[in-house]
């Protein structure tokens, strides 16, 4: 399954604001935003905290690890680019830096369930991208 | 305490409900026209007395306020464009309630059209999500798989079955109940019976989600029109009266520790039109609820307190919700077996019942009868406690 999303055509693109997310995964590394003055992490990408209301995000390295929140099977590709993936095993995890982030599980990795400890892997995902997913700690 | 005192001083005086379903070449604005004169109609109303209109628009584009024109209402003293997803019909009542009773306008249309069906295309198509290439972090979902509403709930369900240990029987046997009060309803697309052998034989979507846990896409337009109670009381139907409203908005913002999926705004809308209706869940005769997904009705259920937190699936089964049951609820078939036409859904059903122009499937009791409207992925909610009796 690595191999087949390897070859897809990517699906996202990075933009001037998610840069930094994406490359950073494309070297394996989850990176989000971060309030220089409250320490609180952002998901989605802001451009102001709305914790504390400062305008001072900058980019830093995230644990990786977090907790499962949910999941889903899909057996329906909501991208036709994702059909050579069917079933998509979705995974929403909480991480450790509070921020819910939703994502995929590891192709090939063991089921999970609400309260798993997971940790993220990367996959590629076309065009030398590649994406954070998650499987089990 | 004394009662609240806008508690049944409007009531839902017409009701139009255009042909629903598969009705193709014709735009949504077109659906809508056609609903407010079947509800004009239906009240014995004229249109020059309309003075009051709310528009909500679907997925499909318009209606907008140019309804104004395309009906010929030259002029009124309230008009206005709502939208909050599946609570807009509830919150149309409200909004328009709230200009009656303050007087700025005696006779408002609410009206709700949708025309996402297009022909020789499926219902998933309607709903699907972009298909083109997303950009940044918005389009980071749609890499991973999730498009359109059915996986943001699948997760919802999911969840709540990973924590309760709620089960797929349980969600179909709400597909059952509600398949059940289709059968008597002649407007219903899907009028077969439905056993749960039947449920579990339907293909999976996006588990735990079947395709008969998820609603219909119809095309059509619902209009109901609010006025006065008083005033209602001389109007062709009999008035289904306005005794309880609430809403909440609920969000998870991205945080870690928030969930609306398994506790949601139904919790602060409900107990608010039940406060202002000066009832319980044990003065509930029946329900219509937003099922845009089986799960949507149960975790409803447990919101409004009719049973505790968890305990939602035990509660849906052996036929409670069904004919015949003791808690009536989505008498018309819902959303997921009559049409989909947003809040109109439970809501038209709900004015049907408190007529007692149910017909074949008119549920016994009809005093007090509990209307969900839900938006979003479980954020927005809008309740209404309708009743024919006036206290």
């Amino acid at each position: 399954m690595k191999d087949a999303a390897a070859a897809l055509p990517p699906i996202v693109e990075p933009d001037e604001r998610s840069a930094p997310f994406f490359e950073a995964a494309a070297r394996g590394v989850l990176r989000l935003q971060r309030c220089e003055r409250c320490s609180a992490w952002q998901l989605p990408v802001r451009r102001r905290c709305p914790a504390c209301g400062s305008t001072a995000l900058a980019w830093a390295d995230a644990s990786g690890r977090g907790t499962v929140w949910s999941h889903a099977r899909a057996h329906r590709a909501s991208h036709p680019a994702l059909r050579a993936l069917l079933p998509l095993d979705l995974v929403v995890v909480d991480l450790a830096e509070g921020v819910r982030m939703s994502a995929r599980r590891a192709a090939g990795s063991p089921p999970l369930r609400a309260g798993d400890a997971v940790v993220a892997v990367f996959e590629p995902a076309g065009e030398g991208l590649a994406l954070p997913v998650f499987r089990r700690a | 305490m004394p009662a609240h005192p806008l508690r049944a001083a409007t009531a839902i005086a017409g009701l139009g409900l255009t042909e629903t379903g598969r009705v193709y070449g014709r735009p949504a604005a077109d659906f809508a026209a056609e609903a407010v004169w079947l509800a004009l109609e239906d009240a014995g109303l004229e249109k020059r007395e309309l003075d009051g209109l709310i528009v909500n628009q679907g997925i499909s584009g318009g209606p907008d306020l140019s309804l104004a024109l395309q009906l010929g209402l030259p002029e009124l003293r309230f008009c206005t464009q709502l939208n909050a997803w599946g609570s807009s019909a509830a919150q149309m009542v409200q909004v328009a309630a709230l200009a009656v009773a303050s007087g700025m306008a005696r006779d408002v249309a609410c009206v709700f059209a949708d025309a996402p069906l297009r022909s020789g295309e499926g219902a998933g198509a309607a709903y699907g999500g972009p298909r083109g290439r997303a950009k940044g972090m918005a389009g980071l979902a749609a890499a991973y798989g999730y498009g359109g509403p059915i996986p943001w709930y699948a997760l919802a369900a999911q969840r709540h079955m990973d924590l309760y240990g709620t089960t797929s029987d349980q969600l179909g046997a709400i597909a059952v109940s509600t398949r059940a009060w289709a059968a008597g309803n002649p407007r219903a697309a899907l009028r077969e019976p439905l056993t749960l052998e039947g449920y579990r034989a339907s293909p999976f979507v996006c588990e735990p989600f079947h395709v008969l846990d998820c609603c219909l896409v119809s095309n059509g337009g619902a209009c109901v029109i609010v006025t006065g109670a008083e005033r209602a009381r001389d109007l062709r139907r009999p008035p289904v009266y306005v005794h309880g409203m609430g809403q909440a908005h609920r969000f998870d913002l991205g945080r870690a520790e928030r969930d609306c999926a398994t506790r949601t705004p139904g919790v602060e809308s409900g107990a608010a039109a039940l406060a202002m209706a000066g009832c319980t869940t044990a003065d509930i005769t029946m329900c219509q609820l937003y099922d845009c997904y089986t799960y949507t009705v149960l975790v409803t259920l447990e919101d409004y307190g009719f049973c505790k937190k968890g305990e939602g699936g035990a509660f849906v089964e052996g036929g409670r919700l069904g004919p015949g049951g003791a808690l009536p609820t989505n008498t018309g078939g819902g959303e997921l077996s009559s049409f989909y036409l947003w809040g109109m859904t439970p809501l038209s059903e709900a004015v049907i019942q408190g007529r007692g122009a149910g017909g074949a499937r008119q549920a016994p009791d009809n005093r007090r009868i509990l209307v969900s409207g839900n938006g979003g992925v479980l954020n927005h909610h809008a309740t209404l406690v309708l009743s024919p009796e006036v206290v």
